[in-house]
């Protein structure tokens, strides 16, 4: 595995990366801030403890929070771990500073476009509003400066992906016969993945409601935007994922006194996620109108084999601890647990990261089932669920990582250690509290996303404990997880105060127990996977859209479609034809080696 | 002190062909037969028991009638 | 390709749990019978629900034995009708529509939630074997009201169930040379034959008449009695079907103050 020869820190290798990833953290911090307050904001107005605003500007609150969480905070923390995992892992520099710095601009002027219009609502003297929460369902529809910001956002996530990849490319004409190091290979199959998913946003941004709101068009079809939308926001879930996953890969293990369990099936892992993030989109539309049941059940099945992956993780990641544990004198089957470095908050912070991962996997496989979603759909159990995922399995992996990561980009000891044990300790405990209370909740059928769910003609009737008793827990937690925000955000504010420290670990990975050369050259042919995803996605997506624009209009049911040009259909046609070949071609060679591996 | 990770006396070394993750075997099959629980659980109990529930029509006729 | 022995077991576990879900599932739709929301109905102008023969006028009917169809639609921020009845060991199947953005339809404490998307009917089909009330909520975010939009299922016992509408109309002021009269109609929105008895007072006066109402039909009969007989002054009358009642008052006067009175167009 290459390695940085110097043994210093990431600021002394690479200064003028650190300056860029320092700052897009910095952002996705700013971004957490925010959307952290709103989110205690929501939990007092929810539960009817301590109401300040009016009901109609929870919508207000509750888009600004998913936004700025779900994609101003997740997103700036990728590109600023996936920038540090290349230029580390690749041991060089990126290509062009310039360039690095234009796409963190293009981010910064995107977030701040559809900051300002969701903010806007806040007051009734300008006149512009997005109220349209996260999923923006057309026909509510947003000044369309949050569309443009949110395209602007995505153009800047495009451009960075390609920065990364010029910095592989570059690397391999200097390294033709060495494996893509494992940061780096994991960055580049979940751009590909990103790249994918990205289409289904952009044309239904670029096409239909940017267009809509600036007045071009008249109407949308709401299925189809909704559609296109899933296309996107089931993939972008794996991409608040797998920095996450990369972390826990990559650092945990070195983290934990151990190596890497096995580089091979890491690979096989972001592959898989390459392959299945994008077909599964269908699975939030179970309840749809206007769609087959068959479509759904291929999403189905798409879904559940999705679960192969995470699984395969929680067995890799928990014997890198464990190999880790026994280095370190741990003995026994379950006994091994107490070596682990707990008081070191990176990782507590990754470590209690994973646990909650399990518990909401758990709840993703209710999610992912087809006819159980009558029981759980648009409950409080879906936000149950997320906020153990995205907003534990990333966030507080993402913290626990700044931990380790801000004295490499600072060259300063980090502020305070107990403050840092404390604070992953306590986001574990409000979430412990949130999540459960939000799981509960859902199955008595109090609804998401509402300002009062307390009605006027009936009663949530509660089996175990009482409604009384969920509003309790979830404002609890919720008040320890704002408390667990501001430990953490004075932890960075106090570092970046802090003077110099020569005193701070090398820039360094975990290394490998079984590493790439255990596994088929095929793994890292990325042009193959790229190909096969398309396929897939093709193969999920082309009946059911084709099947909403016959029934509903590309343009609603009032305007008459819109000419595609030949150009474009046979440009199309030829990419896929390509693609196919390339992808038939090198899938037999594949399955061929992988089954004879797993086999033997 | 810094970043530096808590070296305990005890270290060693373990190696790939030595070394057999058997706790992460254990704990993984416990997760393995809580989740099989819980699925039953919530389709079966959970699910089911939350009746009126969507049927086919031609299966909901055949009931009735 | 080097997978160590455990995670290879655990890979074949992983997948044996992945088919046990689906398994499941699958069991579910095929051996319980449960469907999903689908493109089964045809597509529906949001703007002009008015023009269709389900949605002019949001209500339930009576399909077939124990079969009941509801017509519902969402708006910002309410469902007509509201509340929605329907007897106990039923089946009904609800045909949901939105005029306006994606709502949701659920009930809460089962198993009925559908998305509720303009242009689109969701239909769904559940049956009913207890009484009960149910609330009903939108969990899609609408707009600004989206937490006051509620409504109610309301599964009556079968045997106070029924069907029926009364609708009396009767004169204001009659000339004591004239005649009361009282157009009765009784709607009976049922399949079976409605047996009933109408009965009606006016003043001292009293009627009672047996009557088979077909299904879904309305019987009409005009009650009349000779305004002398009631002598000049206000009398209350009353029109009782079951447990519905109409009920009004008329005046009797010597004469009418002019010639416009009944007897001109």
């Amino acid at each position: 595995m290459t390695m940085s020869e110097s043994g210093g820190t990431y600021i002394d290798n690479f200064p003028a990366e650190a300056r860029v990833v320092r700052s897009a953290l910095y952002s996705s911090f700013l971004a957490l801030a925010l959307g952290g307050l709103f989110g205690i904001i929501q939990t007092l107005h929810r539960t009817d403890i301590y109401r300040f605003i009016e009901s109609d500007m929870y919508y207000t609150v509750l888009t600004a929070h998913g936004v700025f969480l779900v994609v101003t905070f997740t997103i700036f923390f990728l590109v600023g771990v996936f920038t540090w995992a290349v230029t580390t892992s690749l041991d060089r520099g990126v290509e062009d500073i310039r360039f690095t710095w234009l796409w963190y601009g293009l981010m910064t002027i995107g977030t701040v476009m559809a900051a300002a219009a969701i903010l806007a609502g806040f007051t009734d003297s300008i006149d512009m509003s997005a109220d349209v929460l996260f999923t923006f369902y057309a026909p509510l529809q947003a000044h369309w400066l949050f569309y443009l910001g949110l395209v602007v956002f995505v153009v800047g996530t495009w451009l960075a992906g390609a920065d990364w990849f010029r910095s592989w490319w570059a690397w391999k004409q200097e390294n033709p016969d060495e494996r893509i190091p494992l940061p780096t290979f994991m960055v580049l199959t979940t751009m590909l993945m990103w790249y994918i998913a990205t289409i289904g946003i952009a044309v239904s941004i670029l096409v239909f409601l940017l267009p809509w709101s600036l007045g071009i068009i008249d109407s949308v079809n709401p299925t189809l935007t909704r559609t296109l939308f899933w296309f996107w926001g089931h993939p972008v879930v794996y991409f608040w994922l797998l920095p996450a996953y990369m972390m826990w890969y990559v650092m945990l293990p070195k983290i934990s006194g151990g190596k890497l369990f096995s580089d091979p099936l890491a690979r096989v892992v972001f592959i898989l996620f390459l392959l299945l993030s994008t077909p599964v989109g269908i699975h939030h539309q179970y309840l749809d109108p206007g769609i087959a049941e068959g479509f759904k059940f291929i999403a189905m099945t798409n879904t559940m084999f999705l679960l192969l992956p995470s699984l395969l993780t929680a067995f890799t990641v928990v014997a890198s601890m464990e190999h880790g544990a026994r280095q370190r004198g741990g003995t026994g089957y379950f006994g091994w647990l107490k070596a682990l470095p707990w008081r070191d908050p990176v990782f507590a912070g990754m470590a209690l990261a994973g646990l909650m991962f399990a518990a909401g996997g758990f709840s993703g496989m209710i999610n992912a089932g087809m006819n159980i979603n009558y029981l759980v759909h648009n409950t409080l159990w879906v936000p149950g669920h997320f906020h153990l995922t995205v907003g534990t399995a990333s966030a507080l992996t993402f913290m626990a990582a700044t931990y380790w990561l801000l004295p490499q980009l600072t060259g300063k000891a980090l502020w305070n250690r107990s403050v840092a044990l404390v604070q992953v300790v306590l986001w574990f405990l409000g979430m412990t509290f949130m999540s459960n209370s939000m799981h509960r909740a859902g199955l008595l059928g109090i609804p998401r996303r509402t300002a009062e769910p307390q009605y006027q003609g009936f009663e949530f009737e509660a089996g175990v404990g009482s409604v009384a008793e969920l509003d309790f827990q979830l404002a609890l937690g919720g008040a320890l997880l704002a408390i667990s925000i501001v430990l953490f955000l004075a932890n960075v504010v106090g570092t970046a105060f802090n003077g110099r420290s020569d005193d701070l670990p090398a820039n360094e990975f975990a290394e490998t127990l079984s590493g790439p050369e255990d596994s088929p050259q095929v793994l890292d042919n990325l042009k193959l996977w790229t190909a096969i995803a398309v396929v897939l996605v093709i193969l999920a997506y082309s009946f059911p859209l084709m099947s909403i624009v016959d029934r509903g209009g590309l343009y609603g049911p009032d305007i008459s479609p819109f000419p595609v040009s030949i150009e474009t259909l046979s440009l199309l046609a030829f990419t896929l034809e390509q693609y196919t070949t390339a992808a038939i071609a090198t899938t037999g060679e594949f399955v061929q080696t992988t089954l004879t591996g797993v086999i033997r | 002190m810094g970043q530096a990770i808590e070296k305990p006396e005890e270290k060693r070394e373990i190696g790939h062909d030595e070394y057999n993750p058997v706790g992460t075997l254990a704990l993984i099959l416990l997760y393995f037969v809580l989740l099989v629980f819980l699925w039953f659980f919530m389709y079966f109990v959970e699910f089911l028991g939350n009746d009126p529930t969507v049927v086919g029509t031609v299966v909901a006729s055949g009931v009735v009638g | 390709m080097k997978i160590h022995t455990y995670e290879k077991l655990w890979l074949g576990a992983a997948m044996v749990l992945i088919v046990a879900l689906i398994a499941t599932i699958t069991y579910g739709a095929v051996g319980l019978g449960i469907s999903m929301v689908d493109d089964e109905e045809e597509t529906i102008d949001p703007d002009a629900l008015d023009e269709d023969d389900r949605f002019n006028d949001p209500r339930v009917e009576h399909v077939g034995e124990n079969e009941y169809e509801a017509y519902v639609v969402a708006r910002t921020f309410m469902y007509q009708p509201d509340p929605i009845e329907v007897p106990a060991n039923s089946e009904v199947t609800f045909y949901v529509t939105s005029t306006d953005v994606i709502h949701s339809f659920s009930v809460v404490g089962t198993n009925i939630n559908t998305m509720v998307i303009p242009g689109e009917v969701s239909s769904m089909t559940a049956e009913f074997d207890e009484p009960g009330e149910y609330g009903v909520v939108c969990n899609e975010y609408c707009g600004s009201g989206h937490h006051t939009m509620e409504g109610q299922l309301h599964v009556v016992p079968e045997d106070e169930f029924d069907m029926t509408e009364l609708e009396v109309e009767g004169d204001d002021e009659v000339a004591e040379d004239d005649e009361v009269t009282l157009n009765v109609s009784v709607e009976n929105g049922m399949l079976d034959d409605l047996e009933t008895t109408i009965e009606a007072e006016i003043g001292e006066e009293t009627f009672e008449e047996d009557v088979t109402v077909e299904g879904d039909s309305t019987y009409e009969t005009t009650i009349t009695v000779d305004a002398a007989d009631l002598g000049e002054g206000d009398h209350d009358w009353s029109v009782t079907v079951d447990d519905y009642e109409d009920s009004g008052t008329v005046t009797v006067v010597d004469d009418l103050e002019d010639d416009g009175g009944d007897d001109d167009e």
